[in-house]
């Protein structure tokens, strides 16, 4: 009598999710199952979303003590909120009581915040302030709202669920924040904000932003400004992009003269993977007036960010990993974050920033102001669709990546670390609570 | 490139929102067309007068024009001192959203003390009215008489001001006698020396005496004390007497008088009056605010208008207001109507709007009673609370027409959305 031999589950079955993260073959996309199942959405709001910084608001859009916004990740929902002391908070949304959900709303103000149940009331600080009538050594003290990690970097709010956030955020924040403070986002408001859900996974939705391969044929009102050439190499210029490219050569040169007048670091940093808080930022030229992301390049909103002196800035971009890309501009800044719903839905919101002294309909008009990224948003929103749905088709096999969709490449190797990391943490398919 | 239909359906909301000034959630205040100037009004600004008398611009941000009878006083009350004084509006009704109290600083009157030394541009107190009767408006003539004495000439320069921006052609038959103490406590001096040139107006100025050199401690400045010019009056002085008016008032007898002064000045006024042969009928009069509560004004407004035959109001609200003003120690009351359950409550000024309506049985929601939670959070359809709230309201609710029952006491009458 033999005892059957030990074998590794992984080898037995294709399809196992740890084999999947183990064998990924480098510079293809993905397999189907980390887009189309459960159990990798499962894993990427406990390995991704829940253990990583992840951008949730910009401070402007609590603009005043009692001001607050939500934000869903998974079975998380958390309460990000200005406090008396004009500090920005995150609170677990979850009373202290029973358990009840505390503000339903997706932004609004409150006074304190208070559990619809039983009227539990909390300062913004998650002080526990009054809790009805309760048994004589209750000790409120004891009850305050958990909260979860919230770092403001230069006007942006990044929160992090983990019990132990990823320790280089520090380090990111300090690198970034000189790029972005001369647009003095926190001397912004928001001028409009569109919420957008796209059908596919949220992988997709961020490989898409990843490359302008797709640009010249996707995206008509964007290429007014958005160079074409983004991710080529200067040698591999297709002919047919050569005029955009000797436009793109000097409106750099102007762009650099305009950036070291107004002191505004230019050198591009990438770093997206190979680290906790992978990220991306460059300051690069636009097209057409070279001013903002409208139908010719001029400026949007008549008041400038902070002290810059002229709008001809071009574009501050910057992506941070695993779930936001920016754009800062001379005259308005536009921020974008994605939330997963489910393995084929995906929250995208945009946020339109403007001077806080700019008046709608005198300084800027909304329309044009948001007209560029909301066709490219919905253009972007139809070919993720389409891309969920072919690789929904078991004819899927993952395809190559092209030379110009490099950031895509290190999108995922950065995705699977975070992954391998979690699992190495917590145990295989280990869920962190 | 075209979007499938089906995500079309299921589709993008990517509509942009007309984005409005005020925050998400919060809906803009409509504001209240309220008939009363009752509310808390801003000192938009402070100009001195004489040298204990300042003006005082008032603006209510409710009214798209301030509405009362040139002549009648409100009712002002300081929160911080819980203190009421009843002042006469100097300005005329033109139109606008502002008004002006003129008012002498009265050696040892906590209110007028207050207003002259603390109030600042841009703060904030509680006026209640318009009241009076004391009003050309009430008792329309050709011809008038204003006769007043230092700080009283507050109405009568409202009536004057009035009467001259009546439709060009109006007659205009207006003697006005002031009496001050000494030049330099002549209120209005470049206004009542403008008037005098006005056709159809005599202006009268008497001083008692020459403005003495007098020591003055300067305000708040260090610069130690100034000696204020001395000025020998040129124009008619003395006291009023019944030969001044027989000599300087023409068809005496014709005019509708009226006389605002201290009171023993009034006695003084109407005795010579009634020897002159003016029926006591014609004759109006408005003891000025020296250190009148207002319920002493309410007791006199209804002596007056038991003599005059006419119900006691100058405004819809008057005679609940007469039920309501503190007298003595009694705590002024007030009426709250609860618009939904369509309760009527009574709430005295120390009570809880929250614990008047579940003291007269409304069921109202409410959990901390503090002011911390927000729970029994109502609209406030109309009146002015004194709310001391722990942070359970933010301020642009508070703009937006809310307030905490639980913690808010009535400064008029009320009507309440619950």
């Amino acid at each position: 009598m033999t005892l059957a031999p030990e074998v590794d589950p992984r080898t037995d079955n294709p399809d196992d999710p740890d084999r999947l993260i183990d064998e990924r073959r480098p510079g293809y996309c993905l397999d189907a199952p980390f887009y189309l199942s459960e159990e990798f959405f499962r894993r990427d709001i406990d390995a991704v979303f829940a253990s990583t910084w992840i951008f949730a608001a910009a401070a402007a859009e609590v603009p005043e003590p009692g001001d607050f916004v939500t934000i869903d990740i998974g079975n998380y929902s958390v309460i990000i909120i200005r406090d008396d002391d004009e500090n920005i908070r995150a609170h677990h949304n979850v009373c202290r009581h029973r358990g009840a959900r505390l503000l339903s709303e997706a932004n609004g103000s409150v006074g304190n915040i208070v559990c619809s149940y039983h009227q539990w009331t909390y300062s913004p600080e998650g002080d526990l302030m009054s809790a009805g009538v309760q048994a004589p050594g209750f000790d409120r003290t004891c009850f305050s709202l958990r909260s979860v990690n919230v770092r403001v970097v230069a006007g942006l709010v990044f929160i992090c669920l983990a019990q132990n956030p990823p320790e280089d955020f520090a380090e990111v924040a300090e690198r970034i924040a000189p790029y972005i403070e001369p647009h003095a986002l926190d001397k912004t408001k928001v001028a409009a904000q569109v919420d957008l859900i796209e059908h596919s996974n949220w992988k997709l939705v961020m490989e898409n932003n990843r490359e302008c391969y797709h640009c010249e044929a996707g995206h008509p009102e964007l290429t007014c400004t958005f160079f074409p050439t983004y991710g080529y190499a200067p040698e591999e210029i297709p002919k047919r992009l050569k005029p955009a490219y000797q436009r793109y050569l000097d409106a750099e040169e102007r762009l650099r003269v305009n950036s070291e007048r107004n002191n505004l670091p230019t050198q591009l940093i990438a770093e997206l993977s190979g680290r906790a808080t992978g990220f991306r930022i460059e300051r690069a030229a636009l097209d057409g007036k070279g001013e903002s992301y409208t139908m010719d390049g001029g400026a949007a909103s008549a008041k400038l960010l902070g002290d810059l002196d002229t709008p001809e800035l071009g574009r501050l971009s910057m992506h941070t990993q695993p779930n936001a890309w920016f754009h800062f501009m001379g005259d308005h800044a536009v921020t974008f974050s994605l939330v997963p719903l489910g393995p084929d839905r995906t929250l995208v919101r945009s946020t339109w920033l403007v001077h806080e002294d700019a008046v709608e309909g005198v300084d800027y008009d909304v329309e044009n102001l948001t007209t560029v990224w909301v066709k490219t948003n919905e253009q972007d929103a139809a070919l993720c669709a389409k891309a969920h749905r072919g690789i929904s088709s078991p004819a899927y096999v993952p395809g190559p990546y092209a030379p110009t969709e490099s950031d895509l490449e290190e999108f995922c190797t950065w995705y699977i670390e975070r992954l391998q990391a979690h699992r190495a943490q917590n145990g295989t398919g280990g869920q962190s609570r | 490139m075209t979007i499938d239909q089906e995500t079309l359906r299921t589709g993008f909301d990517s509509a942009v929102p007309d984005f409005d000034a005020t925050a998400p959630g919060v809906g803009a205040a409509s504001p209240e067309v309220d008939a009363e100037l009752t509310g808390m009004v801003e000192c938009v600004s402070i100009t001195e007068v004489t040298h204990n008398v300042k003006s005082f611009e008032l603006f209510a941000p409710w009214m798209a024009r301030i509405d009362f009878e040139p002549g009648q006083y409100v009712t002002v009350r300081i929160p911080e001192l819980e203190r009421e004084r009843c002042y006469s509006i100097a300005s005329a009704p033109f139109g606008t959203n502002t008004f002006t109290l003129t008012i002498k600083r009265v050696d040892g009157g906590a209110v007028s003390t207050y207003l002259h030394d603390v109030l600042k541009v841009g703060d904030r107190i509680h006026v209640d009215g318009p009241y009076g009767l004391f009003s050309t408006s009430f008792h329309p003539a050709e011809k008038h008489l204003f006769v007043s004495g230092g700080s009283g000439i507050s109405p009568i320069m409202s009536m004057v001001r009035s009467l001259l921006a009546r439709p060009a052609g109006t007659p205009t038959d207006i003697v006005l006698i002031h009496n001050a103490a000494t030049p330099s406590d002549i209120i209005f001096r470049p206004e009542l020396e403008q008037l005098a040139e006005v056709p159809g107006v005599s202006v009268v100025t008497m001083c008692s005496r020459d403005s003495a050199a007098e020591v003055v401690e300067s305000g708040s400045e260090v610069r130690g004390a100034e000696v204020r010019n001395t000025e020998v009056w040129a124009g008619r002085r003395g006291r009023i007497t019944r030969d001044t008016l027989a000599e300087v008032v023409p068809e005496l007898a014709d005019r509708e008088t009226f006389v605002c002064g201290p009171a023993d000045y009034m006695a003084a006024v109407r005795i010579m009056l009634d020897e002159l042969g003016v029926l006591g009928s014609r004759v109006h009069e408005e003891s000025f605010v020296f250190a009148t509560s207002p319920a002493e004004r309410l007791a006199r407004k209804e002596r007056v208008a038991e003599a005059v035959g006419a119900p006691v109001s100058g405004t819809s609200s008057a005679s609940q207001a007469a039920e309501g003003i503190c007298g003595g120690s009694a705590l002024a009351r007030f009426g709250i109507e609860f618009t939904t359950s369509g309760k009527h409550v009574d709430c005295d000024s120390e009570t809880t709007v929250l614990d008047a309506a579940v003291e007269a049985g409304m069921v109202f929601p409410s959990s901390c009673e503090e002011g911390m939670c927000g729970t029994c959070k109502s609209v406030l359809v109309s009146g002015e609370v004194e709310m001391n709230h722990a942070g359970g309201i933010r301020p642009k609710e508070i703009a937006a027409g809310k307030f905490l029952p639980c913690c808010s006491t009535p400064l008029s009458d009320l009507v309440v959305e619950r």
